[in-house]
């Protein structure tokens, strides 16, 4: 039931966020105001008697855009839930285990060398995507011995890949001098490069992926009552932790190569879902996926609007959101009964 | 059901945890493993549930090798209940008590199933624990926590229920709770239960059988009476045990000695004359002092008896519920012209006992030393009508020293040089 409440308040959410902006019946006040019925005539491509560029606008700009904002905020969220519940640890992220600074390195590589313009327009992505991969990669071999995850090393492995990468970023926008800004929108996290190319690409990789995860909710749930706990429940830990660290990361490192970091969607949806719904994961992920959605289309939106004619990266909305909420359950989690 | 373990041997890379382990468990049997810390107990825990798979060819569960099974066919055989579980996770009761049902789920695509329910209330209502079906798993008490756990256990619907020492964060009633829970279930649901037990009373209390390892090797297995013996206890313990039968129950129960030194041969010889439980105090004083003591006359069975048994020291016996008899008499007199002190504890005094304070003015009239120990008023202690207190009285008149404890007499022996310490 709760699920499906989540379902109509993505819909509606999507629906609002396609109509705000600098053209639209809701935003900051500017030249472009145009009336409700005709941004639905607009997108539903009704009447003809205003310009062109409107149905442009909704179509082949706000709408790829809303989806994407749609598909990383679940992707991330859904992600969050699993890499929590794998590190059994609810200050876990989705980029705990290397994807995000991985990524930078390879979009810093793209944006600052130069190659963008020898390969094409997907060169940063695709580059972000891959260096993501190999950084996980090498992270869970660093975490694994014999084939055996050991979840406390692979967290301190990507907390010291994360410094080191974060090194070599810094290294590369040092030297880039100024055409480092290139790179700004991309560190911060920005939807405002959504196509719907990216659209269709990440679409079936993220439903395939939370759906795998939502698949796991028992052995998820076992899991966090400790390894060994979870294999007297008939959950096979091992391949539980890498089924799920892989599905996470692929969908983790999809998003991010188009969209930049994005922070704290990963860690606070899942928190906010547990509050609600509580941690049974056979609930918890798909409510996580959705809600992730929703909220990632309002930060967006909010991007969009804050400051009139101008546009905020939406991993700065997320992290002003998400900043002191971490601080919040950082407190309760010291001081609250918790753990008794 | 029936389980059998033949040779196990278990290691971690070179050093060996398990022995060649065999031992079968029938259905329905309450088996307490045992042993100190380090003994294997839990990883044999763990070879059952093939956490550790290396040793799952040597164990038979109804004659078929346990690594053949499917990961839920274990978890469908053995369901265990650790000390004690922990999440910061806002999970309910209920929650906790559904994963129960993780190797009963046929298909990941359907939510629970009917059966799925039915269990989780069974089990809970089982284990007492259904009134906390809402309650945030980590906000509970944990006797209610292990109570949730063997709900899960039950969910799991197991033909073995696996304990790893259940009780051992429990307060005294919590621990007689769990273990009859435990016992209930395994009594009217003919569930099989292995339990790790360090409690060696409760042990002895609630299991049909005990192994004992000791080393990783098997020392013992039998019923209680028979594996828990001071010998045994001592050789993988370590520890001087006294072993003795509830009054109630004759199950056995031990008791550390208090006193680990057994007495001295060579020391200043006391003689007490005590009983009636008056004299163990004074004799584990003297002994932890270096005295060498004997005592007399004590009936067998009482309870000053089996102290001076447990200490190994020269007793003058009488048969249970006798009269001191004019042999036994003469024997505490001769106790008495070895040693130069001689000390009266406020033992019961009747008709039948009433010999041993004619033997303190023996020691008197002989020049011994002879001290009374006070026990507050000779009231309730004289069974002859106030001839008992009359003659302490004599005695004191006479010459024997009234003392508060022992340590009040080692202070005036000590004052008067008589014996170096």
């Amino acid at each position: 039931m709760f699920i499906g409440l989540l379902v109509v308040l993505l819909l509606v959410s999507a629906f609002l966020a396609i109509l705000v902006g600098t053209l639209g019946p809701i935003g900051p006040g500017d030249p472009e105001r145009i009336s409700f019925s005709d941004a639905l005539d607009a997108i539903l491509g009704l009447k003809s008697d205003h310009p062109a560029y409107y149905s442009s606008v909704f179509w082949d700009v706000r709408i790829p855009r809303v989806l994407l904002a749609g598909l990383v905020g679940a992707s991330l969220a859904c992600a969050g839930t699993a890499m929590q519940a794998i590190f059994r640890n609810s200050m876990a992220d989705p980029f705990i285990i290397g994807v995000s600074s991985g990524a930078a390195v390879g979009a810093a590589s793209a944006g600052l060398i130069g190659l963008t313009v020898v390969v094409g327009a997907f060169t940063a992505p695709m580059l972000a995507f891959a260096c993501a991969l190999v950084t996980v990669f090498v992270v869970y071999k660093m975490g694994t011995v014999r084939g055996k995850v050991y979840v406390d090393t692979l967290l301190l492995s990507g907390v010291a890949i994360a410094a080191f990468l974060g090194a070599v970023v810094s290294f590369l926008i040092y030297f880039a001098r100024e055409d480092y800004h290139q790179l700004i929108p991309w560190l911060l996290g920005s939807l405002a490069v959504a196509k719907w190319s990216y659209v269709w690409i990440l679409v079936v990789p993220v439903a395939l992926g939370s759906f795998l995860i939502s698949l796991y909710g028992r052995e998820l749930n076992a899991l966090l009552l400790g390894e060994e706990t979870a294999h007297n429940l008939g959950a096979d830990p091992e391949f539980l932790k890498k089924v799920m660290l892989a599905t996470a990361a692929l969908v983790t490192a999809g998003a991010v190569a188009f969209t930049g970091i994005i922070g704290f969607v990963g860690l606070i949806v899942p928190h906010m879902m547990r509050i609600l719904v509580g941690a049974d994961h056979r609930v918890l992920v798909p409510a996580a996926t959705l809600f992730g959605a929703s909220f990632l289309i309002w930060a967006d939106a909010l991007s969009r609007t804050l400051i009139p004619a101008q546009e905020l990266p939406v991993g700065i909305i997320t992290a002003l959101c998400g900043g002191p909420f971490f601080l919040y359950l950082l407190r309760k989690n010291r001081t609250g009964g918790m753990m008794s | 059901m029936r389980l059998s373990v033949s040779n196990l041997s278990f290691s971690f890379g070179d050093s060996k945890v398990l022995r060649d382990i065999s031992f079968d468990v029938a259905n329905g049997e309450f088996l307490g493993l045992m042993g100190p810390n380090g003994s294997g107990k839990t990883t044999l825990l763990r070879c059952l549930t093939r956490y550790l798979p290396d040793g799952a060819h040597a164990i038979l569960v109804d004659m078929k090798p346990l690594h053949t099974f499917t990961d839920r066919e274990v978890a469908r055989t053995f369901a265990v209940v650790p000390q004690s579980s922990s999440t910061d996770f806002p999970f309910t009761v209920k929650d906790i008590v559904m994963m129960g049902r993780i190797p009963h789920v046929h298909s990941r695509l359907a939510t629970s199933r009917k059966g799925d329910a039915e269990a989780v209330s069974d089990a809970m209502s089982a284990s007492g624990c259904a009134h906390l079906e809402d309650r945030p798993f980590s906000e509970l008490s944990g006797g209610e926590r292990q109570r949730v756990i063997i709900a899960r256990a039950l969910a799991q619907e197991p033909k073995v229920l696996l304990l790893d020492e259940p009780t051992v964060y429990l307060d005294i009633s919590g621990q007689l709770e769990m273990m009859d829970l435990i016992t209930k279930l395994n009594k009217e649901k003919s569930l099989t239960v292995v339990a790790v037990l360090h409690d060696i009373n409760l042990a002895a209390r609630y299991c049909d059988r005990i192994a004992l390892l000791n080393q990783g090797r098997l020392e013992a297995i039998g019923p209680p009476e028979n594996v828990l013996n001071s010998e045994t206890i001592l050789g993988v313990y370590g520890v001087d045990v006294a072993v003795r039968r509830d009054p109630f129950t004759h199950n056995v129960f031990v008791m550390p000695r208090s006193t680990c030194a057994p007495a001295r041969k060579d020391g200043v010889r006391v003689h007490i004359l005590c009983g009636g439980g008056s004299g163990g105090p004074a004799m584990r004083s003297l002994v932890e002092n270096g005295f060498s003591i004997s005592v007399g006359v004590l009936n067998v069975l009482d309870s000053d008896h089996e102290c001076a048994t447990d200490l190994r020291v020269r007793i003058v016996a009488e048969v249970p519920f006798a009269q001191i008899s004019d042999d036994m008499h003469a024997e505490n007199l001769r106790c008495i012209d070895e040693t130069p002190l001689v000390v009266v504890t406020p033992f019961p005094v009747g008709p039948g006992n009433f010999k041993n304070l004619e033997a303190a003015m023996y020691a008197l009239n002989a020049g011994k030393k002879v001290f009374i120990m006070a026990g507050g008023s000779t009231s309730g202690i004289d069974f002859v009508g106030g001839k008992a207190d009359a003659y302490l009285s004599n005695l004191i008149a006479s010459g024997a020293v009234k003392v508060d404890s022992v340590d009040h007499m080692l202070q005036l022996l000590a004052h008067e040089g008589a014996v170096k310490r």
